[in-house]
């Protein structure tokens, strides 16, 4: 068993014990998650520190590390051929840092279900088996193993926010599943459609190895997403272009973009805050970590001539997200909506298909990853003491909690893209590799990155008004005296679990190199990858 | 008078030659016979005499069934055909049966029936039978005569409990609409008949008789055959029967209808399909398109309308006419690959159908609880029933990683090939509606969990339930949906 293998596994003991255990232990299932997870974080380091910068990645098997290949399923289908799946994993530049994340955030979820009453034998077992889904889908390498990861993340899913949540939580839950299952079962449909084009050279069999797709001369002749010979249309659009699309939009549904962003707000707002964090800082990443992976490196033909499409979505979800959180009224459902501004970076990087571009999308997505799940958590300390979140229902929270109100302004800042904090490292190099795009003919032209400037110039103004409104001023609170007095500052549990995410924050925004130095070279295999298409 | 003497000779040694290949089928017989015996004599003294004599028949019958595989034949001059398809289905079938004759024994357990019980596992017998029948045919006669066997069998599992008003008629409506099918279907194959003078419809008479007859009587009289299996599969727009009668019936006898007679029928057409639709005469051509669009309109149909249910049996009686139409995609593709898909997606459904049922009539039993709604707030009371029925729902929307999902993808992946080949529009077609319809299906079998756990109960009693045989085999039953959908080489390999 590998380091990856036990990576993915370790939640799954984790959820056998916790099922085992008898109920009256229920206290101490929060420690062992806690162990579990701190186990997983110490490994995931690990693997940080081991791997080799100068691995490729992305298309040829030797660029992968710590890879695992075993096969796994093989069935004689007659004239279809074999059958092959493989339990194929690896990790390189660009699964690597979502992984360390994952882990990471996974910890501070943990830490912020802390006082969480309801059902913990359910609540624990069903976020270690999110865990669990979530690390098996940044490091499958076959196609239809990264499907069950990406389907069974959203069976806990659904229960965590279903049974956990607010008000609304049962339309949200099952909002959230039908979006993205609407996304996932298209996608099963290309991947059939793959299956048939692409043939292992090793074995002449049929293959869901995503490497494999990766490489045009393993495609069959006049298949129906062959590259050569390929005059297959669907409604009057060639066979690529629609895989690609499909692909892109179960993704991009993950993301989230405009407009299929309406699943995010409901899904954030009625989900517990360890829920939320997850969301934020784990699950938008997988829309954007399939849309390299997957959109990208399989169809990088079509991303060529789609990519200005992508870049007019992704501008459209940064200026609209930000737009939209200048107008919540809910402080919860405003860091959701900044979410799906930030998000829009992430694809307008990956639209400019330049390495300043693809890099800043992936540092975006790592940065976006711990700070909104910062953020969630914040609004987490606020609704936990007065179970409220309605921005204009508080005033002049500084001087009632000093703490929190640092932990509050130094979030903000960093999130709206200070200089020296880590988002502002992402978004300036979105901004840059979009408008380098001209120059090396992307076709991304240069006003997007204009307009992705108004992004983060909107984004200061949603944060820095919303600071102004809550914490500055005359403390004036609805609840009055009663809020007053529950509204204590910051305990050490939950100082815990918030300097080290800001620290990292600085750290990242400081020393960037942290993060690049694992990812360039897969980055540059990437670019090069796509611009031969160009 | 020599030469008589030599052909009838000639005939016997045939007939004697035969019927070793009809052991399964005589070991149902057998214990038809002695469990009428029993019912009338033995059951007084000791009442579980007659359930034993079903479940040692399906057993023996299985065992006996084990010698044909691979072992390809035909008896009774070309009347049954035997091959590994039908070995396998009849496997899934005996199957079946036994799971569904435990669950009868079951259900009835506790409970002061005024008839005798004894009678039911008879009548099972027989359907049974017809269903072997069903299976091993390839001749229109036969395939009549199995049919009507298994039909009648069934009318008397629905009518002879109806206890009140709603279960009569629910019999009732079975029954009159099941014979005007019938009906239609025999004078369908009267006219195939006349045209072809055979009843073997992979015969090259047969065909031959086909392609010269008039287009517009061999197109009706297709559709009159049809009409009977369409009865039977309960595909639409003869799906009417299906959720009265699902609902008006016994838990367990539901669980029958659901799964056994459907394998039956859809073995009987994959066969007919097999046959014409390679022909390149317009009658292939028109197999094909009747499949296609029924396939699209069932899973269509069967999906939004189990949306609206609130009855638990009703809802399972529209998710398995879209099932139906699934299993119609399957058989459509059939004859460009082996049977082993459409027989990966038989077991599997008939794997989730049962675990279902369990669940429903143990819950049934234990509550009273029948509409989504009565589920509220039972997910706390009951979590491990919850969450096995959590996973079948699971399987049959389709998700990983459950059965219901490789057999999903493996008929996804056989219709996909049938488009890259040829390219047909309809290919694309049921491969949108397929996904689409899973999509949709979601909404209702996720009702379940969202009343068991994210509800909260209304009554506050708080009753544990016991493990009982009825849960026990749905646990195992959900372990093997589970087992199935990690390691599916497994049982595709066996079907091989």
């Amino acid at each position: 068993m590998g380091l990856l293998s036990l990576l993915i596994f370790l939640p799954l003991a984790a959820t056998a014990i916790i099922l085992l255990l008898p109920t009256s232990l229920r206290h101490s299932y929060k420690y062992i998650t806690l162990g579990f997870t701190v186990a997983q974080f110490a490994l995931a380091g690990f693997l940080y520190s081991q791997f080799d910068a100068a691995a490729t990645g992305v298309n040829t098997a030797d660029g992968y590390q710590f890879v695992e290949h075993l096969s796994w399923i093989r069935m004689d289908l007659g004239t279809l051929g074999t059958l092959e799946i493989d339990y194929f994993l690896g990790v390189d530049g660009f699964s690597l840092p979502l992984l360390a994340l994952s882990a990471f955030v996974m910890l501070m979820a943990i830490g912020a279900s802390w006082n969480i009453t309801k059902s913990l034998k359910g609540y624990f077992s069903l976020l270690m088996v999110l865990n669990l889904a979530v690390m098996g889908i940044f490091c499958a390498l076959d196609f239809f193993l990264f499907y069950v990861f990406y389907e069974v993340m959203l069976l806990p899913l659904y229960f965590l926010i279903g049974i956990w949540g607010g008000a609304r939580r049962e339309y949200a839950a099952i909002k959230f599943f039908i979006y993205t299952l609407f996304g996932s079962v298209f996608m099963l449909l290309v991947i059939v459609g793959l299956y048939f084009s692409v043939i292992n050279p090793d074995t002449g069999a049929h293959t869901f190895n995503m490497l494999h797709m990766m490489n045009p001369a393993n495609y069959v002749e006049n298949s129906f997403f062959g590259y050569i010979n390929n005059y297959n249309e669907v409604f009057g659009i060639p066979a690529r272009m629609i895989g690609f699309i499909v692909l892109f939009f179960a993704f991009a549904i993950k993301v989230p973009i405009v407009p299929l962003h309406t699943w995010l707000p409901d899904a954030h707002v009625e989900a517990p805050t360890p829920v939320s964090i997850i969301l934020a800082g784990i699950l938008l990443k997988v829309g954007g970590y399939g849309i390299i992976r997957i959109c990208l490196s399989i169809f990088p033909d079509a991303a060529v001539d789609a990519n200005w499409w992508l870049g007019l979505i992704g501008i459209v979800s940064i200026i609209y997200g930000a737009l939209n959180a200048l107008a919540q009224k809910d402080l919860k459902r405003l860091i959701a909506y900044s979410s799906v501004s930030h998000m829009g970076f992430v694809l307008l990087g990956i639209a400019s298909l330049t390495a300043e571009g693809i890099s800043g999308a992936m540092f975006q997505m790592i940065s976006h990853g711990f700070l909104s799940a910062a953020l969630f958590f914040l609004v987490g300390v606020i609704y936990d003491r007065v179970h409220d979140r309605y921005i204009y229902n508080f005033r002049g929270l500084a001087s009632l909690m000093p703490k929190y109100t640092g932990y509050v302004a130094i979030a903000f800042f960093a999130s709206l893209g200070l200089p020296g904090f880590s988002a502002f490292i992402g978004e300036a190099f979105v901004i840059i590799g979009t408008f380098n795009a001209e120059s090396v003919g992307t076709g991304i032209p240069r006003w997007m990155a204009i307009a992705g400037s108004l992004g983060i110039l909107l984004s200061a103004a949603y944060f820095l008004w919303t600071l102004q409104r809550m914490f500055f001023g005359q403390t004036r609170l609805k609840g009055g005296e009663e809020w007053a007095s529950s509204l204590v500052d910051l305990t050490k549990r939950e100082q815990l679990i918030l300097f080290p995410t800001l620290a990292l924050a600085l750290l990242l925004g400081i020393m960037p190199s942290l993060i690049f130095d694992n990812l360039n070279s897969s980055v540059l295999n990437l670019v090069a990858l796509v611009a031969q298409y160009i | 008078m020599r030469d008589v003497a030599l052909h009838l000779s000639d005939t016997l040694d045939h007939i004697l030659a035969s019927i070793p290949l009809f052991q399964p089928e005589f070991a149902l017989i057998a214990a038809f016979l002695l469990s009428i015996g029993a019912t009338l004599f033995t059951d007084r003294l000791w009442k579980q005499s007659s359930f034993f004599i079903a479940i040692i028949g399906y057993i023996i019958s299985f065992v006996s069934l084990l010698p044909q595989l691979h072992q390809p034949a035909s008896a009774f001059f070309g009347m049954l055909l035997i091959d590994d398809f039908s070995v396998f289905a009849r496997g899934i079938i005996l199957f079946a049966l036994l799971i569904s004759t435990i669950f009868i024994q079951q259900h009835f357990k506790g409970k002061i029936f005024q008839k005798n019980l004894g009678d039911v596992y008879t009548v099972l017998l027989t359907a049974g039978l017809g269903l072997n029948l069903l299976t091993i045919t390839t001749n229109w006669l036969l395939a009549f005569i199995a049919i009507e066997t298994v039909s009648i069998s069934s009318y008397i599992l629905v009518g002879y409990f109806s206890e009140h008003k709603k279960q009569s008629e629910a019999a009732m409506k079975y029954v009159l609409f099941g014979s005007v099918c019938a009906a239609v279907m025999l004078y369908g194959l009267s006219l195939l008949y006349g045209f072809t003078g055979n009843l073997d419809f992979v015969s090259a008479a047969h065909l031959q008789g086909l392609t010269a007859a008039p287009q517009v009587m061999t197109s009706i009289a297709l559709l009159f055959v049809f009409t009977g299996i369409g009865f039977k599969l309960s595909f639409v727009p003869f799906h009417a029967w299906a959720p009265d009668v699902y609902e008006g019936a016994p838990t367990p006898v539901t669980a029958f209808l659901s799964t056994v007679p459907k394998v039956g029928a859809i073995v009987l057409l994959a066969r007919i399909t097999q046959a014409w639709a390679s022909s390149l005469f317009y009658f292939g051509e028109l197999t094909i398109l009747f499949l296609t669009v029924v396939a699209i309109v069932t899973m269509l149909a069967g999906n939004l309308i189990a949306l609206r249910q609130q009855n638990v049996k009703r809802m399972m009686a529209y998710s398995s006419i879209g099932h139906t139409g699934f299993l119609l995609m399957a058989v459509l593709v059939a004859p460009s690959g082996n049977p082993s898909i459409l027989l990966f997606y038989l077991s599997g459904y008939v794997l989730m159908n049962l675990a279902a049922f369990a669940f429903i009539d143990s819950l049934e039993q234990k509550t009273g609880a029948t509409t989504l709604e009565s589920y509220s707030g039972l997910g706390k009371r009951m979590p491990i029933v919850f969450t096995c029925f959590t996973f079948i729902g699971i399987s049959l929307i389709g998700l990983p990683p459950t059965a219901g999902f490789v057999g999903k993808l493996l008929v996804f992946t056989s219709v996909f090939e049938g488009y890259q080949s040829s390219g047909d529009l309809p290919y694309l077609l049921l491969l949108i509606t397929g996904a689409l319809t899973s999509v949709i299906s979601l909404f209702y079998y996720f009702k379940i969990p969202l009343y068991a756990f994210l509800r909260d109960s209304q009554s506050d009693q708080n009753s544990n339930m016991p493990i009982r045989l009825i849960i026990a085999i749905g646990i195992v039953l959900t372990a093997l949906v589970l087992g199935i959908g990690i390691f599916p080489d497994f049982l595709l390999g066996l079907f091989k």
